[in-house]
């Protein structure tokens, strides 16, 4: 049931571009849309388009300006206020569009339909967020800060990136399997939650707006998730062959160091919160995240003891999974590396205050790079530990043990999407890049 | 009884309330349901998010409330909250949780533009139907009708 909300499309063109864009990346668009029905009986048909919550604050709450009317227009923010704003829409978006092509990989590996069109909702709803983005993007006039790049060949930058292929020879973080739907959707969407949480105070008033319809659609999100890890516990308990804890601890593994660096710098956000547009710095803001993290893998795991000794209580099955937090031991043979647990927040990182640290799952220290990859490959699945990614990755990393790059070159050197063109809206005209020391780009690959 | 009527916070469900849902309905009706409330929980976060209400004491839920916001169904065009699940971890009852979970509902409810909530209730359950009158429900124009079709 729809709120006070106000729907607003975009202007024809850069609608079609968008319908355009799901032929070549959300192939199963169609097929969501026509069984909405079958999975989602009813509930409000999907509508592409911009939503803006009506009665909102008028007023800033937080930062310099508290106090002060909400700015309406580009124009009425500093020249400096505006920039950084329009880089936080213009990342949204990216991520928004970025996370339908990674789904898509794998989306079709679904065990069973259900999980299915539960991820291909969230891929449409996704849709409608990068959309979204585009509204604010296209809706006023940004061409102040933008650096003479027009609205229109900001929606093509946008529609023209790839978050990864299997095409792609280079860098990437693909999907392995439909774990990483899964399990992206339970903590990828949880940075998402959080980042559209704090900017729900955004002193622009029109990305205010969009934030409360979005968070409502991310909050099904979570649970497809959530929901099947706790459905894939109890298989892997009831020792079903195909499902394990060790999957999606692979999985945890390899998604929440990415998730946590989806906050920024530990260190930083000032900027952010100084400007109104965020109401806490990053490191508050991952500290929330974590402990929201640990509940979750604990209601997993308790699903995990429920089913593996159903003649427990609730009572009893907490005091095991107590103990074997605890004792790090066994009982009754679950082991306590039978359980999930959220890996250290220094695990794996490679931005922000803990990177290139060599730090292990449960927070040990290593001092040999090559010792340190082993334990990596140890704990993620064998998929990605192929990957260029991780190669990528371990070149790094040699070099800052050996002391050959500082670590402050090696994050530079993690090649990232940047800069493209094309004409056509989903040109595949993607670059990967590593920033040089001197702040140019040396390309790296080019799809 | 745990004095916590202060410490007890209204929130919106989320999809980590399961476990604590579950539990509370452990401790009510003595089965252990988690599949059965996975797929609620699911249900109301996809079609009414906001609407449902859990009451957390100590980082631990101690009472539920599901419900969404509707219209269309038996001819009422006009948009009708639904107040469907509810329950009250027995150690917490008579804190007034159930009336501020109810109170938090009603607010989403006139938000999404409803001027009336709805809810069924046995008429040989006297408890529950107790503290529905207690927070303000009484007699509807509609009339609950049953068939049965079984041989």
């Amino acid at each position: 049931m729809a709120l006070k909300v106000e729907t607003r499309g975009l202007e024809k063109k850069y609608h079609d571009a968008v319908e355009h864009w799901t032929r070549h990346n959300f192939k199963d668009y169609p097929v969501l849309l026509a069984s909405w029905d079958k999975y989602f009986p009813q509930d409000e048909p999907f509508c592409l388009c911009a939503k803006l919550e009506l009665g909102t604050p008028d007023t800033i709450s937080v930062g310099e300006l508290k106090g002060e009317k909400k700015r309406l227009k580009p124009g009425e923010m500093s020249e400096s206020q505006a920039q950084h704003l329009l880089a936080i829409i213009k990342a949204q978006a990216s991520t928004e569009f970025g996370s339908i092509q990674q789904h898509a990989g794998t989306v079709d590996r679904a065990r069973d339909d259900e999980d299915k069109f539960w991820v291909l909702r969230v891929m449409a709803e996704e849709l409608r967020h990068g959309y979204q983005m585009l509204h604010l993007l296209l809706s006023e006039d940004w061409s102040g800060v933008s650096g003479g790049v027009t609205g229109e060949q900001m929606v093509e930058e946008i529609l023209s990136m790839t978050t990864g292929s299997h095409v792609l020879d280079s860098f990437n973080l693909d999907y392995d399997s439909f774990v990483d739907n899964i399990v992206f959707a339970a903590c990828i969407d949880r940075v998402g939650k959080y980042q559209l949480t704090m900017q729900k105070v955004c002193a622009y008033k029109p990305m205010a707006d969009s934030m409360p319809p979005m968070l409502r659609e991310e909050a099904f999100h979570l649970a497809a998730g959530v929901i099947p890890m706790r459905r894939w516990a109890q298989k892997a308990a009831a020792g079903d062959p195909f499902v394990t804890m060790t999957m999606m601890q692979h999985a945890l593994n390899k998604w929440v160091p990415r998730g946590l660096e989806m906050f920024g710098d530990e260190r930083g956000g000032d900027t952010n919160v100084k400007f109104g547009f965020k109401d806490m710095k990053n490191g508050e803001a991952q500290a929330l995240y974590v402990e929201e993290l640990k509940k979750m893998v604990r209601d997993v795991n308790a699903r995990f003891l429920r089913a593996r000794f159903p003649e427990y209580g609730p009572e009893q099955a907490e005091q095991v999974l107590a103990e074997l937090e605890r004792t790090r031991d066994v009982h009754r043979g679950v082991h306590f590396s039978d359980l999930l647990r959220v890996p250290d927040v220094r695990f794996f990182r490679r931005k922000g205050e803990n990177a290139f640290r060599m730090t292990g799952l449960d927070g040990e220290s290593y001092e040999d790079a090559d010792a340190y990859l082993r334990h990596l490959a140890a704990n993620l699945n064998d998929g990605y530990v192929a990957s260029r990614d991780l190669r990528n990755y371990a070149e790094a990393l040699r070099e800052v043990a050996a002391g050959t790059k500082t670590v402050e070159e090696a994050v530079r050197a993690m090649p990232r999407l940047k800069r493209v063109g094309g004409s056509c809206p989903c040109s595949k005209g993607v670059r990967w890049v590593m920033e040089s020391p001197g702040g140019g780009q040396e390309t790296v690959a080019v799809r | 009884m745990p004095d916590v009527i202060s410490a007890v916070r209204i929130r919106p469900l989320d999809e980590l309330d399961v476990d604590g849902i579950v539990r509370i309905d452990e401790k009510i009706g003595g089965q252990y349901r988690p599949e059965t409330w996975e797929r609620r929980v699911v249900f109301y976060l996809r079609r009414d998010p906001g609407a449902s209400q859990v009451a957390e004491a100590g980082g631990r839920v101690v009472g539920f409330m599901l419900g969404d916001c509707r219209a269309g169904e038996f001819g009422l065009e006009q948009p009708s909250g639904w107040m469907e699940r509810f329950g009250i971890d027995p150690e917490f009852r008579g804190q007034d949780i159930g009336r501020r979970m109810f109170d938090a509902m009603c607010a989403h409810f006139r938000a999404a533009g409803a001027t009336s909530v709805r809810t069924l209730v046995s008429r040989d359950d006297a408890a529950v139907g107790g503290f529905l009158r207690a927070i303000g429900f009484g007699d509807s124009a509609l009339v609950a009708l049953e068939r049965k079709i079984g041989e």
